[in-house]
């Protein structure tokens, strides 16, 4: 039986374990049961946020030590060893300074948006089949939510405000890890959007992705690859 | 570098932006070596230490979720748990953290299901609430990274001792912080 009393009781026990969680003193296996129960149990995750948010300034008792000049370099080697990876980065026009002015701001706001979701996810029954992703942009020029049904194709992409682009429009692209970005068509001028996600792209459209929108002259990129500058951007999740 | 530009550059990391992963480690490597000499006490593990949180942070940064002030507590999160993970497998304690400590029960938590802020300024205030030696216990196992048998050792106390101190401690500091929430 739960009694007020015991549900404190735990809130305290909890609070102690993130705590102790932060400070690092628990040992290994405490350590791993913690790490665990972070991936499911978000009340608790926010706990441990919150700790290491209160906790952060003593970071501040950590001077700084430049690391060996090699060390950037033997990162890079581990991370992007492989040609072909290699390969594809460079010939992607998604590494281009141009495309990624403006970009930091839209981001983080687009993350903040997706993380807003995950809350919002754990206490709502979700409908099912359905993938969406919230894209939000900078100075809240445009920020959209869209909804991808899989059984039908329909991507439908719905503007929640909308600051006036004339003569230009937003064209969403998906992004796939390293590969540049594919056009999944250029958004309807006004109103609600919905694209019609070609056959051979629809498989492509999964978790994990990411849906981009960029500012591209009026119709569309001339060259098939993202020109303008990134103004919106999001992971596609559950 | 500016602490707000970590979250814009984590961002481009995560969409695979290798000019924006080197700024970061450019911007950020120092520091964070800084907390893997001083937590593992080893430069040659304190460089592998770096290098593996580095890797991590290319596959992770997708994971950050925040506004960008909370960026910086993020990364240093991840290399503080990196080392603590390596001294508890270096060191395997059998301690049993289960052991009965008396817990005082907290109020009702008045920020549930309010947003989580940004509340750095608050610790020291807290902190100077509780007995300097305690303070110093909380503030050494997080920047030291010491275990309960070694905060234990350093202060000359029994386990039992250190763990009731230390639990007591977090429950003030949470309380306090709540408090002036």
């Amino acid at each position: 039986m739960s009694t007020p009393d015991q549900s404190k009781g735990d809130r305290s026990r909890d609070e102690v374990l993130a705590g102790e969680y932060v400070l690092g003193v628990l040992n290994g296996t405490e350590r791993q049961k913690v790490d665990a129960r972070l991936r499911h149990d978000w009340q608790f995750a926010a706990m441990v946020r919150r700790w290491e948010e209160n906790l952060t300034q003593f970071n501040d008792d950590y001077a700084e030590v430049t690391p060996p000049d090699q060390l950037l370099s033997k990162i890079e080697d581990r991370l992007f060893a492989s040609p072909a990876t290699a390969a594809a980065v460079k010939g992607s026009l998604w590494n281009s300074l141009v495309l990624w002015r403006g970009l930091s701001f839209a981001s983080i706001a687009a993350l903040g948006l997706v993380f807003g979701l995950d809350y919002a996810e754990q206490i709502r029954p979700k409908p099912e089949a359905a993938l969406t992703a919230d894209l939000a942009g900078e100075d809240r020029a445009i920020a959209l939510h869209a909804r991808y049904d899989g059984t039908s194709g329909r991507l439908s992409v719905t503007p929640v405000a909308s600051g006036g682009a004339e003569k230009q429009s937003l064209e969403l692209w998906l992004v796939e890890g390293e590969q540049a970005p594919v056009s999944l068509g250029v958004l309807p001028q006004t109103g609600q959007g919905e694209i019609d996600v070609p056959e051979d792209l629809r498989a492509r459209l999964t978790k994990g992705v990411v849906l981009a929108v960029s500012l591209e002259p009026f119709g569309g990129s001339p060259t098939g690859a993202a020109t303008g500058p990134v103004i919106a951007l999001g992971e596609v999740r559950p | 570098m500016e602490r707000d530009d970590i979250g814009g550059l984590l961002a481009r990391v995560s969409l695979r932006d290798r000019n924006a992963f080197s700024l970061l480690y450019r911007g950020v490597s120092a520091k964070l070596f800084a907390i893997c000499i001083r937590m593992l006490k080893d430069r040659g593990e304190a460089e592998e230490a770096l290098q593996d949180v580095f890797v991590k942070i290319w596959h992770k940064a997708g994971s950050y979720t925040g506004d960008g002030a909370n960026a910086y507590p993020w990364l240093c999160a991840i290399v503080r748990y990196h080392c603590i993970d390596r001294l508890r497998a270096r060191r395997p304690q059998g301690e049993d953290i289960e052991a009965a400590v008396d817990i005082a029960d907290l109020a009702p938590d008045p920020e549930q299901n309010a947003v989580l802020r940004s509340e750095g300024g608050r610790i020291d205030t807290c902190l100077e609430a509780l007995d300097p030696d305690r303070a110093l216990a909380v503030r050494q196992a997080y920047v030291e990274g010491l275990s309960y048998q070694e905060l234990a050792d350093h202060f000359a106390v029994p386990l039992n001792t250190m763990r009731t101190w230390l639990r007591r401690s977090l429950l003030k500091l949470r309380e306090c912080m709540d408090e002036h929430a």
